[in-house]
């Protein structure tokens, strides 16, 4: 396989674990973003898993 | 008038760093992190490269575990719907699993499409084709874009555990036909590895990594979603209460 | 907390326009519906392509001439491993042959291979066959994807290994 070939694939390899651990990471922070402005409302003795 | 706001008799309690957590998601969250670090180490470095795809296989450490998660999320979503639509054991807390499991789906079956056309770039040279696997893989995503889009359409929240319910015990119906679309039809994208046992050593291992670190994401992600479903009903019926603590006061 | 389905009493309980309800969506739901309509266009479009594309997704070489759809001067895809040592390159047109089934079809392609093409593996192959006025056919491609197998194998297991694949590979049918 040429060089240039194996260069291409590895940015097509390395992109997609960024975009996978980054489309996670993203996910991850938003949803605990959102359990902090919805815990605003909320008192401490209605969350049950605590 | 805003629906957020808390009755004013109770005041505004302190708000915590992190309300859905406990002893137990934060050690999932540390053992999914340790698993993400081992998939990275194995699916990037440690593992070999492939005779013919060369490192282009390294993207399968990542698409298949992405694809079992989605299905398995949506299997949940699916019994969890059956659970709530059952009188014996109705309640809230299914639809609610249901929806987080959902949500997390399509995060993963995204995920699956994105890295898939990566992988199909490399491997076909072209990130898209209609063949029958990434044409019914795209109809199951757009399914439960679709479901999640019926979760929002209002009503009580019985109303929306009811109809959405419904929704995912027809949409899961389509995972099988997305699982065997390889066998059923003669498509570009190719059979089964796992299951004929045509992956071995440290590949196969590099894949079961991505498999665990991947399944205890999602078991963190959901339980941690549900929570805040959970909180969002529960502002939504505080909202109620507002309403009823006024009329009190009216009468 | 859920909502309680019986009503308080003692109190008046007739809607007003500004009551709050048990209903998140109902902020916006005109964004659940407009989604909703994204939705239903997509699965349209995907269901319109499975028809007319996916099911039956590309005729084998052995196919041409014989089987429903698979016909001469029609555009179709067409599947075949390609031959060892047929590969050729003159300028942007690429030639070679590929083989299904002990039957074999020469191909011309406007074009560059990319992906993993090489000799001795699978291809789907998208153009039509052209019969010329010997009766001998050839076909006239646009594009080559390549349909790799389920297989995978480490890239220095060991020589003899490797060279068994290599060998192989020529001889894999679907």
């Amino acid at each position: 396989m040429p060089a240039m070939l194996a260069m291409e694939n590895a940015a097509y390899v390395i992109g997609s674990y960024v975009v996978t651990l980054g489309a996670i990471g993203v996910y991850a922070v938003s949803m605990l973003a959102r359990a902090r402005k919805a815990a605003r409302s909320v008192p401490d003795e209605e969350r049950p898993w605590k | 008038m805003n629906t957020m706001t808390p009755p004013t008799s109770t005041p505004a309690p302190a708000s915590p760093k992190h309300p859905t957590s406990t002893r137990f998601t934060r050690a999932l969250g540390v053992a999914s992190l340790v698993g993400i670090g081992w998939l990275v180490a194995f699916g990037l470095f440690l593992s070999p490269n492939d005779r013919v795809h060369k490192t282009g296989v390294r993207i399968l450490y990542i698409h298949v575990p992405s694809a079992w998660l989605a299905y398995l999320a949506f299997g949940v979503t699916g019994i969890a719907s059956g659970l709530y639509l059952w009188k014996r054991t109705r309640s809230l807390m299914w639809d609610r699993l249901a929806g987080a499991s959902a949500e997390v789906g399509v995060l993963f079956m995204g995920i699956t499409l994105v890295s898939g056309s990566l992988w199909g770039r490399i491997s076909w040279g072209t990130y898209w084709t209609w063949d029958a696997r990434l044409t019914t893989t795209a109809f199951l995503f757009v399914t439960y874009i679709g479901y999640l889009a019926v979760r929002d359409l209002g009503g009580t929240h019985q109303q929306r555990a009811r109809r959405s319910a419904v929704m995912a015990l027809l949409a899961v119906l389509e995972v099988p036909l997305v699982h065997y679309s390889v066998k059923w039809w003669r498509p570009l994208h190719q059979n089964e590895t796992v299951e004929e046992g045509k992956l071995s050593g440290l590949m196969l291992f590099s894949l079961f990594v991505g498999i665990i670190s991947f399944t205890l994401l999602y078991v963190w992600l959901v339980m941690h979603r549900q929570r805040v479903l959970a909180l969002n009903d529960q502002v939504d019926d505080r909202g109620l209460d507002v309403a009823l603590a006024a009329r009190r006061e009216e009468s | 907390m859920e909502v309680s389905e019986e009503p308080a009493p003692g109190i008046d309980l007739t809607p007003r326009a500004a009551v709050p309800t048990a209903a998140r969506g109902k902020k916006k739901p005109w964004f659940a519906y407009a989604v909703l309509v994204l939705v239903l266009a997509a699965g349209g479009v995907f269901v319109f392509n499975f028809l007319t594309n996916a099911i039956d997704y590309y005729c084998n070489v052995d196919e041409i001439g014989t089987k429903d759809g698979c016909d001469v001067d029609r555009n179709i895809r067409i599947q075949g491993v390609v031959d060892k040592d047929s590969v050729s390159q003159e300028g942007s047109v690429t030639s070679f042959v590929i083989t299904f089934n002990g039957a074999s079809m020469p191909v011309i392609l406007g074009s560059k291979p990319t992906g993993l093409f090489q000799e001795c593996i699978p291809v789907v192959v998208t153009g039509k066959v052209i019969e010329d006025d010997n009766g001998d056919r050839f076909f006239e491609g646009d594009e080559v994807l390549v349909k790799h197998s389920e297989e995978y194998d480490a890239e220095n297991k060991d020589r003899v290994a490797t060279a068994n694949g290599e060998a192989e590979a020529c001889s894999q049918k679907d």
